[in-house]
């Protein structure tokens, strides 16, 4: 059986998924930067390179993202939301049905039908309020790295509001916020409720059931958190989210007898 | 890019420098229609009619046509009347960003992206004209005067406004759209100089009664697969840059060329879409582009820059000079379909009349920053459209390009929804 390769070059990051069978065999990610094809294809030869295979163990790629079209190889290209819920359904062996993915600079909101299918969406239009960038943003601002967000806003004693998801004001509002004192944990916190609403807002309340997780930011359990509280669901989120997407990509192979 | 109060130095500078910009976005846009591979000879008089700017092009018009320009907004005022008491009715529309970003600086941030466009087109050139005729609809055509003054337009036509009653069910409505038509009727007499005969409107109703049979001509073939969504829109774009007659007849010449080789499998069902919403005015094309790129095919629309930039066939029983007002006022009023109508249910029952004829099973519902009317009407026509199962996307977008990505995600997932 030949590998399928899913590659997701979104607008942070590049995600690459190596499979067999639907059988995940590797994982990776690099950043993205000018040159997209080159470094998605490095990405692949590290890939198959740790696996100890070639070039012509490859069935075939498929790509997503907003970059699908710059790599040249692919013999398949799905769109994000198709290529999300696939792999999201497929992943959690078929139980997904309401889906928040956050991205490098959208948000969207998926709901599938019991067969995995989409049969609604919502996603953020221009304004990259409560994406990745976002918490980029406050990575920057507040000094903390992104992978401790959770432990450092869990330290908050107080609950503040931040006003705004927009990332020109937010920044505004954090900057004075810090100026005045107010400890890093608590504008963390604050952040966190402020993307998790607007997420919220995006799902609609009408949210019956565990609404799933996914993309870069769900690895931060304190978003996970807040997501919880404002929802007041469970959510569930998959020990490799950022790779969700590209794995669904790997699927629409399969779907195009390719795989 | 304001420039209102800039020294008149810096003013010009400015204003030359949008004039090149609002230049380069039909010319860019022309030129890539000029190399599609579905591109047609046919298609010339329409791209000529398209190859300069608004304001230049309704001087154009006024040249082609060899009648005074009597300007308009909006689909409500009776083009056969306005055309029998001898002027040409031009709409002035413009998709410009570049015009629009010329006019931001002097407007609330929200303004409908559409007006500001025209004002800054007027801005830079206010083409000659012996008035305008204004039907009061959304807030924002109310406001145009003022808003012509704000942008510092040296235009000095005359305003004639027609005061729209949003309730078209009722009879006293009806009445009062009568009475303002009549009064219309008498303003372009004044302008003209001369009355409008019976003779003479029989005459422009017939000319119009042609081109509403080219277009529904070109529908069938839209809906057919013979004409591309985007070339329909375009055709639809240069109706008013043209006299009524002459763009019947490069119409007609472009039907007896659509073969149909270039068929699109009908039972391609789920790419097959009703287009609905906020007008899109060329050269902003982004919305048509993209969905194309994504696969989709307009099959029908009920937009006023396209399908309904002018209405129907005017439906003429009693042919007195007295029918003839009152069917053009009724079919002005009650067909119409913008939604600043309180009482507008054959909105949402056009697009399932059109549904069986047109085989499109989804909705694709524009909005433009700022249209609040198109905006509200989204959200009141998403539930019973879904309910008779056709799939529905609301895109909210501007001029700008910067969403283009982000829209074609969305129309791309939207494909793919069975």
């Amino acid at each position: 059986m030949k590998l399928q390769i899913g590659i997701d070059l979104g607008s942070t990051a590049i995600k690459t998924v190596i499979a067999r069978d639907g059988e995940i065999l590797w994982r990776g990610r690099t950043n993205t930067a000018p040159g997209q094809e080159a470094h998605a294809t490095r990405l692949i030869e590290s890939g198959l390179g740790e696996l100890r295979l070639t070039a012509d163990a490859v069935g075939g790629v498929a790509v997503t993202g907003y970059g699908k079209k710059l790599f040249a190889g692919a013999r398949v290209r799905v769109d994000e939301i198709s290529a999300n819920a696939a792999g999201l359904f497929r992943l959690s062996g078929g139980a997904a049905r309401t889906i928040v993915n956050i991205g490098g600079q959208d948000l969207k909101a998926l709901r599938l039908d019991e067969n995995g299918r989409v049969t609604d969406f919502r996603m953020n239009d221009k304004c990259a309020a409560g994406t990745g960038r976002f918490f980029e943003l406050a990575a920057r601002l507040l000094d903390i790295p992104l992978d401790q967000f959770a432990a450092v806003s869990r330290q908050a004693r107080l609950e503040l509001e931040l006003n705004s998801t927009c990332v020109v004001f937010a920044e505004s509002e954090m900057v004075s916020l810090l100026a005045r004192g107010t400890p890093r944990e608590e504008i963390l916190k604050a952040l966190h409720r402020s993307v998790a609403r607007r997420a919220a807002g995006l799902l609609g309340r009408d949210v019956s059931g565990p609404v799933w997780l996914d993309g870069g930011p769900a690895r931060n359990a304190g978003l996970v958190e807040a997501l919880e509280d404002e929802l007041m669901t469970e959510i569930k989120v998959l020990e490799e989210p950022q790779h969700t997407v590209a794995y669904g990509a790997l699927l629409a192979l399969q779907a195009a007898g390719d795989g | 890019m304001s420039c209102a109060g800039a020294p008149p130095d810096r003013r010009q500078r400015i204003e030359q420098k949008a004039a090149q910009k609002v230049a380069a976005e039909s010319e860019q846009l022309l030129a890539a229609l000029r190399q599609r591979e579905d591109c047609r000879p046919e298609f010339e008089a329409f791209l000529r009619c398209l190859s300069t700017t608004s304001a230049a092009s309704a001087a154009d018009a006024a040249r082609r046509s060899g009648r005074p320009l009597l300007k308009l907004l909006c689909v409500q005022a009776p083009l056969e009347l306005i055309h029998a008491a001898g002027f040409h009715p031009f709409r002035v529309f413009s998709g410009s960003l570049a015009a629009s970003a010329l006019a931001a600086g002097n407007l609330p941030a929200l303004t409908c992206p559409l007006l500001r466009a025209v004002l800054g087109e007027l801005r830079l050139n206010a083409a000659p004209a012996a008035g305008w005729v204004l039907p009061a609809t959304c807030d924002w055509v109310t406001r145009f005067p003022e808003m012509l003054r704000l942008c510092e337009v040296d235009d000095s036509s005359a305003i004639w406004w027609l005061e729209l009653p949003r309730l078209k069910n009722r009879a006293d409505g009806r009445e009062r759209w009568l009475t303002e038509i009549w009064r219309l009727k008498e303003f372009l007499e004044r302008l003209a100089g001369r009355g409008i005969g019976r003779n003479a409107l029989l005459d422009s109703i017939a000319a119009y009664a042609r081109a509403a049979a080219a277009r529904q001509k070109l529908r069938q073939a839209r809906i057919e697969g013979r004409l591309a969504p985007l070339w329909f829109m375009l055709v639809m774009s240069a109706f008013f840059l043209d006299e009524v007659s002459a763009w019947t007849a490069s119409v007609e010449r472009l039907l007896a060329v659509l073969t149909p080789q270039r068929t699109q499998a009908r039972e391609n069902g789920s790419g097959r879409v009703f287009l609905a919403g906020s007008p899109i005015v060329f050269p902003n094309f982004k919305l048509p582009l993209l969905l194309e790129e994504a696969g989709l095919s307009v099959v029908a629309d009920d937009l006023c820059s396209s399908e309904r930039i002018f209405p129907g066939t005017t439906v003429v029983e009693d042919e007195s000079l007295f029918g003839l007002v009152s069917a053009l006022a009724g079919s002005y009023h009650q067909g119409c379909l913008c939604p600043v109508f309180a009482d507008n249910e054959r909105r949402v029952n056009n697009i399932f009349n059109q549904r069986d004829e047109a085989g499109f099973q989804g909705v694709v519902f524009n909005v433009l920053k700022g249209c609040h009317p198109y905006d509200l009407e989204s959200y009141s026509l998403e539930a019973p459209l879904k309910a008779q199962g056709l799939k529905f996307i609301r895109l909210e977008t501007d001029y700008t390009q910067e969403d283009r990505q982000n829209l074609l995600t969305r129309l791309e997932a939207y494909r793919g929804i069975r």
